[in-house]
């Protein structure tokens, strides 16, 4: 090894505690950088292979009944390469133990042709048998939530008749990675599940044969989806065509692209804020280090080094340091995945969703890290390479002092000589009380951050499930009824208080920009699924008009009082331009909500509701399950409680992990970033110290001396980190926001309050060791050396 | 300033410093034994200007650093007005320090970041009985320069203000290690006027440490030291005047 390089290791050891504060920082930044890439590389690749083996379709449609005679228009418009016609329906099941009832889709398996696209993976058993009757294949999620086997059996109502099903096989489809109610975003296994079933059986159970429902299709590579869609509405209008639409409109292909989007963020806007706060570390460090080694630098010039070899000796420092930090990151990182990947094995359903370490990235990562650090170091390699050895060789002149500015304004008076001291040397050395004064912003502003996800979660879930549905069921009907279908859902046992609605599928346009939604139409005076403002009060709804979801006007780019063209895509189809009336606040998905009556009249119907919100008097629950069980013409039950329940097992726990992860790296960039600014301190202050000490000052005063200069950047940082805080939480809240779920911005007392307790309490602890340090100050020692 | 020179001092009965087989053994690495002093007897008498001569690595720092309370000898005794110095713990050291004990250092070890008078303030904030500040540097000769920063001054003022830093609080003990050898002659002697005056005025106990002989003719005694151990005193027999000297 050459002696430059012991020096390095030797210095490094002395050095140890820093550098691992510096590491430390720069692991937490590269962990989440190599997690993130790597997850979006385990979803994006494994989505890839399971849409391309099985077959993911397209475009993807719905009607209300087209003859199998229109196969073949379907599948010689110009770009689709394949295409399957389905049936499918809901179902409700009636399982034993499950005190609320289930439903979910049921879909038909071709018995004439082989299957095209959406092609079953088979987890267990088999396909039901050409002919076979009442067999089915189930979802792997619902059948691992009821430990469903094949060869099992499970009552279903289809269309109004009960069945008894004979589970055959389980599997898993590229239609339902997120395998979710529609309209819902959360997967709820226990309450809802997937069924394939033969094709012929299923059509005869929704008075079907010979037609079907559903259309997929695949497209010619480089085929134009725009045209292909346009072409398929065109053909399906005489049929009930309800708007044929892409993967970018999937619900389970759009979740997966959103939470792809989260993570490129997360892969960006976090490695980002830690490398460059261990930028700022290292700089200091290492200028420190460049200082108090000014005369081995002369020496080694008078040696004969040259200014590149000494620089790269000092680059080393860092360097070591970043590789050190990318091996733990690295393994950080993955650990973290793997945590991470274990909380979507419960979210998405793949085949096989293994963590797979992005080695570019890691490459990428270290590239980095190396750069941010070597930017840090530049200026103090460069005073390094510059120094001529005959001026570093003398002792460095007395620093150079003038009265701070607080005491030129006459505010000497009120300060002790300590506190002056530490006013002069902030003053001294700006740029260094600037560097670690940024990094104490930083310290006290990342702590918010997951402050705000965990108060953004919770409110979403009060709002979502407290505010705004206060139902305690909503109760779908498989087809629109009139006014005695109402009648009919009051009079189910137990019912207290019952609101219809209206729902129906549309596509908005504003310009050039479109989007597929559902509008609802609730009763002006709604007191059960409310709608509600930013501000939480209960938006009314206009005679006229719509209401959009914020995050709806804001992807159609419209603003109130501006006209929207709506196209129902159900019955007959009418357009109407309508201005939006107002935005009201929702935090999952989006839609756009109309007077009950106002709807009915644009549909040209009656008094027609889809289905209906209930409060149930909780003591005669059981009752109202057994008679909704009873009900055929019921399609689906959403149980509101069991909705948040779901919620929050799910999304709240992943965004909790998270949350959990970014709490530990704010706790551990508070400490480094104040350990190491107080180890500088430290370090250039060490002789001033001593000489206190030896003139008499206790271990307390002058520890003192120091933590004053310490605590003042401290005070100083706390105000601008908690602004800093509020605006990256604001900017993470809105860069992160998709269609499928939007994290209020919710900024309470608790979140600064926790934030500035991280900062103090790390403060407190950086003291304490640096304290330690001021016990073992070697008094004869600094009173030799020169300065 | 006074123009006759210092009358001798007549010892006191009561010795200030009472040192009895004083030694001291570093460790330097593994089985290395360094003896800086071995087995030290001595007496200072309060108002006695000595000067403690020998050469570099003879002991004379590591003397005056135990009587100062800087450091703990290994063996032997030291009292101090009759108490017991060697075994204090580090607080009792440090208020030992803080009360009775003056430093003057070679190197100055002023803080920077103070001027002058604050440098001195520094001390008498936490001392029992002091002067004002102003009162120290004036008898130090530096009244007009007190709101200098050291990087203002030169070394024979910044050593002035150690000086005056270190008489502040009325010290029973003022010990200075080389307080002359980073200064030129011109430099030194106003230095050591200050020394000179200090304990005459102030009947301050003052041990100088030097390696230059010219500077034992200011002293009522002369310590030599070599190898750990004093090899002998000698009295003068009248104080020269520091101003006098020449080297």
């Amino acid at each position: 090894m050459r002696p430059l390089d012991r020096k390095l290791l030797r210095d490094l050891t002395t050095m140890k505690g820093q550098m691992t504060a510096v590491g430390l920082v720069m692991v937490c930044g590269l962990a989440v950088m190599i997690m993130a890439h790597s997850l979006i590389l385990s979803l994006e690749s494994t989505r890839a292979g399971y849409y391309a083996r099985n077959r993911f379709a397209d475009v993807f449609v719905e009607m209300t009944r087209a003859p199998n005679a229109l196969r073949s228009r379907l599948e010689a418009i110009d770009g689709v390469q394949a295409l399957d016609t389905r049936v499918r329906g809901a179902l409700r099941l009636n399982l034993p133990g499950i005190a609320e009832p289930a439903d979910g889709f049921i879909l038909s398996l071709p018995e004439d042709r082989p299957q095209q696209l959406n092609l079953l993976h088979l987890r267990a058993g088999r396909l039901p048998e050409i002919g076979s009757r009442r067999e089915v294949v189930i979802s792997a999620a619902f059948a691992a939530a009821h430990g469903f086997r094949p060869g099992d059996t499970v009552e279903a109502t289809i269309y109004g008749a009960r069945e008894r099903l004979r589970i055959v096989g389980i599997a898993l489809s590229p239609e339902f990675v997120i395998e979710a109610r529609a309209g819902q975003i959360v997967p709820d296994p226990r309450r809802f599940g997937i069924f394939w079933m033969n094709e012929r059986e299923l059509a005869t159970a929704f008075d079907l044969l010979g037609a079907f429902n559903n259309a997929v299709f695949g497209l010619a590579p480089g085929a134009d989806t725009r045209a292909v869609i346009a072409e398929i509405d065109r053909l399906l209008v005489p049929y009930g065509g309800l708007g044929a639409y892409d993967r970018g409109e999937h619900p389970s292909a759009r979740q997966l692209d959103d939470e792809l989007a989260g993570l490129r963020v997360s892969a960006i806007a976090f490695p980002l804020i830690f490398l460059s706060i261990a930028a700022f570390m290292t700089s200091a460090a290492l200028t420190r280090l460049v200082r108090l080694q000014r005369e081995q630098i002369a020496q080694l010039k008078a040696f004969g080094y040259s200014p590149g070899e000494i620089g790269l000796h000092y680059f080393k420092f860092a360097l070591v340091v970043v590789i050190g930090a990318t091996a733990a990151g690295v393994g950080l990182g993955y650990w973290l995945g793997v945590l991470v990947v274990g909380v979507y094995h419960r979210f998405f359903n793949f085949p096989e969703l293994v963590f797979q370490p992005n080695w570019p990235a890691v490459g990428l990562a270290f590239a980095a890290s190396a750069a941010s650090s070597f930017l840090g170091v530049l200026g103090a390699i460069r005073q390094a390479m510059r120094l001529p050895p005959a001026e570093a060789m003398r002792p460095e002149p007395p620093a150079d002092f003038r009265p701070s500015a607080a005491e030129r304004l006459g505010l000497a008076r009120l300060v002790s000589p300590a506190f002056r001291m530490a006013l002069r040397n902030l003053e001294r050395k700006p740029w260094q009380a600037f560097f670690t004064a940024l990094g104490l912003v930083f310290a006290t502003a990342i702590p918010i951050l997951p402050g705000v996800m965990r108060d953004g979660i919770s409110h979403l879930i009060d709002f979502q499930w407290s505010l705004t549905q206060r139902q305690d069921v909503t109760l779908g009907l498989i087809e629109p009824a009139s006014a005695a279908g109402l009648h009919a859902l009051e009079r189910l046992p137990g019912v207290q208080a019952a609101e219809p609605f209206r729902a129906v599928p549309a596509r908005l346009r504003v310009g050039h920009r479109e989007h597929r939604v559902g509008i609802t139409g609730l009763p002006r005076e709604a007191r059960l699924s409310r709608l509600l403002d930013a501000q939480g009060r209960p938006a009314q709804l206009p005679l006229t008009g719509l209401l959009l979801s914020e995050a709806l006007a804001g992807m159609l780019d419209v603003r109130v009082g501006e006209n929207v063209r709506i196209e129902v895509q159900e019955g007959r189809r009418p357009v109407l331009e309508a201005p939006v009336a107002g935005v009201i606040t929702d935090f999952t998905g989006v839609g756009a909500y109309m007077e009950l009556g106002a709807l009915r009249r644009l549909l040209g119907e009656g008094r027609t509701i889809s289905g209906a919100h209930l409060t149930v008097d909780a003591a005669r629950w059981n009752d109202f399950l057994v008679a909704v069980g009873e009900a055929p013409r019921i399609g689906t039950m959403t149980i509101t409680a069991a909705m948040r329940q779901s919620f929050t097992d799910t999304m709240a726990q992943m965004m909790g992990t998270m949350q959990a992860i970014y709490y530990g790296f704010a706790i551990i960039v508070a400490f480094g970033v104040i350990y190491n600014g107080a180890r500088i301190a430290l370090s250039e202050r060490s002789r001033d110290l001593a000489t206190l000490r030896v003139l008499g000052f206790n271990h307390r005063e002058v520890a003192a001396v120091l933590i004053g200069e310490l605590a003042l950047l401290t005070l100083l940082a706390i105000p601008l980190g908690l602004a800093l805080g509020t605006w990256l939480a604001r900017l993470i809240v809105e860069v992160s926001a998709t269609e499928t779920v939007r994290l209020p911005l919710i900024l309470t007392a608790r979140t600064y309050a926790l934030a500035v307790l991280v900062v103090l309490g790390s403060s407190g602890l950086s003291f304490a060791v640096v304290g330690r340090r001021i016990r073992k100050l070697d008094l004869l020692g600094v009173l030799k050396a020169r300065e | 300033m006074n123009e006759r020179p210092p009358p001798p001092a007549a010892p006191p009965a009561e010795p200030v410093f009472r040192a009895r087989g004083l030694t001291k053994v570093y460790h330097s690495g593994i089985d290395v034994e360094v003896r800086a002093l071995n087995g030290i007897d001595l007496e200072l008498f309060a108002g006695e200007l000595v000067v403690l001569l020998g050469a570099s690595g003879s002991g004379k720092s590591t003397l005056l650093n135990i009587l100062g309370g800087l450091d703990v000898a290994t063996d032997g005794s030291l009292e101090y007005l009759g108490a017991n110095l060697s075994g204090a713990d580090e607080r009792e050291l440090t208020q030992y320090r803080r009360d009775t004990v003056g430093f003057v250092f070679q190197f100055y070890n002023l803080i920077p970041s103070l001027t002058a008078r604050e440098n001195v303030a520094l001390i008498t904030d936490i001392a029992r009985d002091p002067m004002e500040p102003e009162e120290a540097l004036g008898l130090v000769g530096l009244g007009p320069r007190m709101d200098h920063f050291p990087a203002q001054l030169s070394g024979g003022e910044q050593q002035r203000v150690a000086i005056a830093r270190a008489i502040a609080k009325r010290p029973a003990v003022l010990l200075c290690d080389e307080p002359t050898g980073a200064l030129d002659v011109k430099t030194g002697i106003t230095v050591l006027e200050a020394v000179e005056r200090v304990n005459r005025d102030l009947g301050t106990l003052a041990a100088v440490i030097t390696h230059n002989a010219v500077i034992a003719e200011m002293a009522d005694r002369v310590i030599h030291l070599s190898d750990g151990r004093i090899t002998h005193i000698e009295r003068n027999a009248a104080r020269r005047p520091a101003r006098t000297l020449a080297w």
